[in-house]
């Protein structure tokens, strides 16, 4: 009940908070507050895209107060009332000290530990695919079969389905309602087929609303994650909090998700980084979120495999993992899709730049920035699961040689990426069987990965 | 003159509309031509933003507010010219599909949007496909654009086709989608008019599609 009370709380505040209008929150109030934030602290200009993954604790350390003095001081907009919501700085350090440093979450021998790491922890994180990428709803079943029969992937979120029963599902509709309890069926299904029964699941990836969720969290056996995804780093929504009073009372555990855009209203890197630490030291106090997430892609080519992306995510991380016990999630999203090398060069540097930064948990890929309708397979989700899970105890000064390395094979083709083939193409679906030419472009870039330096757990299906 | 427009111009830069209005009002009143107050002024200062923007020395806050004082500048010199045409190039009623909270993308798209020469009525997130419509009859507007980041909103895109259509207004707007999920074969399937890629490459598809006639294909930009 303690974590209800805490959403009252924030409602309470939500309707009695300082009323501004989105559009200064966004344009004026966040911006100005950041910069002033980012001044103070001597943070300007610190970003370093030849380095792009940060290895100064120092800095790390800073950002961490810069981003805690910019939640005291902007709080979280809600939209839904136009009012900030603000806690005081003794609040704060409260809520601080008592974030639950684990969970976990499943059934049985498919539960899934989920604790707190450190930069160059050498305990693997864990892994979660795929993220919410649009699929033909008859391949729903085949290709999570196939995602979730490598051990290497240790719960399940995604994909999204685009029709019911042939019909359009539409957003904030009764459609998203029934998909909740449609997705429900044909994740049982595709786990019981991969012999994963009881694996933990993050809901619901086919509903953008609170409906899908209202409609199916409580078929699951709990504990399952409770899947919220604010619309922007320092903002929090009623579908959150209605998502959120439903997953406390059936025994689930919240992932609150808010990313920050680079160059977007958070300015900078700098800026941005201290937004994303902003947000997720408010999530807990907020709405009593065991898993936040606030990830920062550049808004010019909407990923974070670039320089500046990888910069700002892993100085955000490592401010957050070394001074404090928040269970850290990003995702990492590549823009080019299934079957480039491209894909597998840009998961090589977010994964690294995540894992030897401390994170816990990442849900993957994006392949395609989950723009084209069926751009997944199995293989993209092994590959990425392998590298995160490989890159735990690498330093950060390695981690750092590596994504020097590989940047800049792939980045002049960041703003026109190559989108990639699909399920359809790549796999022989009745027997989820890769096709040839495919299956050897893993292989060889697992191998390069390794050449690297990154020890690739194998997938137990291909190698 | 010269001095006008390079104080409009940084004023513009600055974001500082109350000073604007200002500098426009007394440079027009001093017979300062209107298309230079345009050109050498409002659009010398959106390039230079557009440049800061590129390099990360601006971010989109700075182009909104810079596209709002362009707005303001051009409501203001529009009656001063040949003939007391519009300067805009075009009306754009913009906004996020319905269920679809996203806005930084759409926000994105209305800012090029704006310091390119076009009226932007900015409808928000959360958009119902009747609010489209009738503020594009409202507004008389040349374009409807709608962006979506979730697959489940997107099918309102197509909603609105479709509705517009039913409704006998299909010939009165063009309309332009785009968003994460949304490819040019998606708008071509559901009979949209424009597709744009990228937030830049939306002013190079506005452009095109004032001129495109009904029955011309696709007018995509990636």
């Amino acid at each position: 009940m303690e974590k209800q009370k805490k959403i009252l709380r924030t409602l309470d505040r939500a309707r009695l908070g300082e009323r501004v209008t989105e559009k200064e929150w966004d344009q004026k109030i966040v911006p100005k507050t950041l910069k002033e934030v980012a001044k103070e602290f001597g943070l300007l200009g610190t970003c370093d895209p030849d380095n792009p993954i940060n290895c100064d604790d120092e800095l790390a350390d800073r950002f961490f107060k810069a981003g805690w003095e910019a939640a005291l001081r902007l709080g979280f907009f809600c939209p839904d009332t136009e009012s900030v919501i603000k806690i005081d700085a003794d609040e704060l350090e409260r809520e601080f000290k008592k974030v639950p440093g684990e969970f976990v979450v499943g059934q049985g021998a498919e539960q899934s530990h989920v604790v707190a790491r450190r930069p160059e922890d050498p305990r693997p994180p864990i892994f979660c695919a795929p993220l919410s990428i649009q699929m033909d709803e008859e391949l729903y079943i085949p290709l999570v079969e196939g995602i979730v029969s490598s051990r290497l992937v240790d719960m399940q979120e995604g994909p999204s389905l685009d029709t019911v029963f042939g019909s359009p599902l539409l957003a904030d509709s009764p459609y998203e309602t029934f998909a909740g309890i449609y997705e429900y069926h044909m994740r049982k299904e595709a786990q019981w087929r991969a012999g994963r029964v009881g694996m933990g699941n993050s809901l619901v990836s086919s509903a953008s609303t609170h409906f899908g969720f209202l409609a199916a969290f409580n078929l699951y056996e709990q504990p399952q994650l409770c899947l919220c995804l604010n619309p922007a780093s320092l903002k929090i929504n009623y579908t959150t909090l209605h998502k959120c009073i439903v997953a406390y009372e059936l025994g689930g555990v919240v992932r609150s998700e808010s990313p920050t855009m680079i160059s977007g209203y958070t300015g900078g890197p700098e800026t941005t980084a201290i937004a994303s630490i902003a947000t997720d030291l408010l999530q807990y106090p907020m709405c009593g979120s065991a898993l936040p997430g606030s990830p920062s892609y550049d808004i010019r080519y909407a990923g974070n495999c670039g320089r500046h992306g990888v910069w700002a995510q892993s100085i955000a991380t490592q401010a957050i993992t070394r001074n404090s016990n928040i269970l850290q999630m990003k995702t990492i999203n590549q823009v080019s899709g299934p079957m480039t090398e491209m894909f597998f060069l840009e998961s090589i540097v977010g994964m690294t730049a995540a894992s030897c930064s401390g994170q816990t948990f990442t849900i993957s890929p994006r392949s395609a920035g989950g723009s084209k309708k069926n751009g997944l397979t199995p293989i993209e989700c092994w590959f990425n699961a392998a590298v995160f899970k490989g890159a735990a105890g690498l330093s950060r000064a390695d981690a750092n040689r590596i994504v020097k390395e590989v940047i800049p094979k792939f980045e002049n083709d960041l703003y026109d990426p190559p989108k990639g083939l699909t399920f359809r193409d790549l796999y022989d679906i009745p027997t989820l069987t890769p096709c040839k030419e495919y299956v050897d472009m893993y292989l060889k870039m697992r191998k390069y990965a390794e050449d690297l330096g990154i020890t690739m757990p194998g997938d137990g299906i291909l190698c | 003159m010269a001095d006008y427009l390079t104080q409009i111009e940084a004023a513009v830069y600055d974001g500082d509309e109350d000073l604007v209005v200002e500098l426009v009002e007394k440079a027009l009143a001093d017979g300062v031509d209107p298309e230079a107050i345009i050109q050498d002024g409002g659009v010398a200062a959106l390039n230079r933003l557009g440049d800061d923007f590129n390099n990360m020395i601006a971010f989109l806050p700075e182009l909104m507010i810079g596209g709002e004082c362009m707005k303001k500048l051009i409501e203001m010199c529009s009656p001063h010219l040949q003939g007391g045409k519009s300067a805009f190039k075009g009306k754009i009623v913009i906004g996020c599909a319905k269920g679809d909270l996203h806005d930084i993308g759409k926000s994105l798209v209305a800012t090029q949007l704006s310091i390119n020469g076009y009226e932007v009525v900015d409808l928000g997130t959360d958009v119902p496909t009747n609010k489209f419509i009738d503020t594009a009859m409202a507004e008389k507007a040349d374009i409807i654009a709608v962006s979506s980041l979730l697959t489940t909103s997107q099918y309102y895109m197509e909603e609105l086709i479709n509705r517009l259509s039913h409704e006998g207004k299909r010939d009165l707007f063009k309309v332009a989608v785009g968003g994460g999920p949304i490819g040019p074969e998606y708008a071509e399937k559901i009979g949209a008019d424009g597709y744009s890629r990228t937030a830049a490459l939306a002013v190079k598809m506005a452009d095109r599609l004032l001129d495109k006639k009904p029955g011309d294909p696709l007018v995509s930009e990636v």
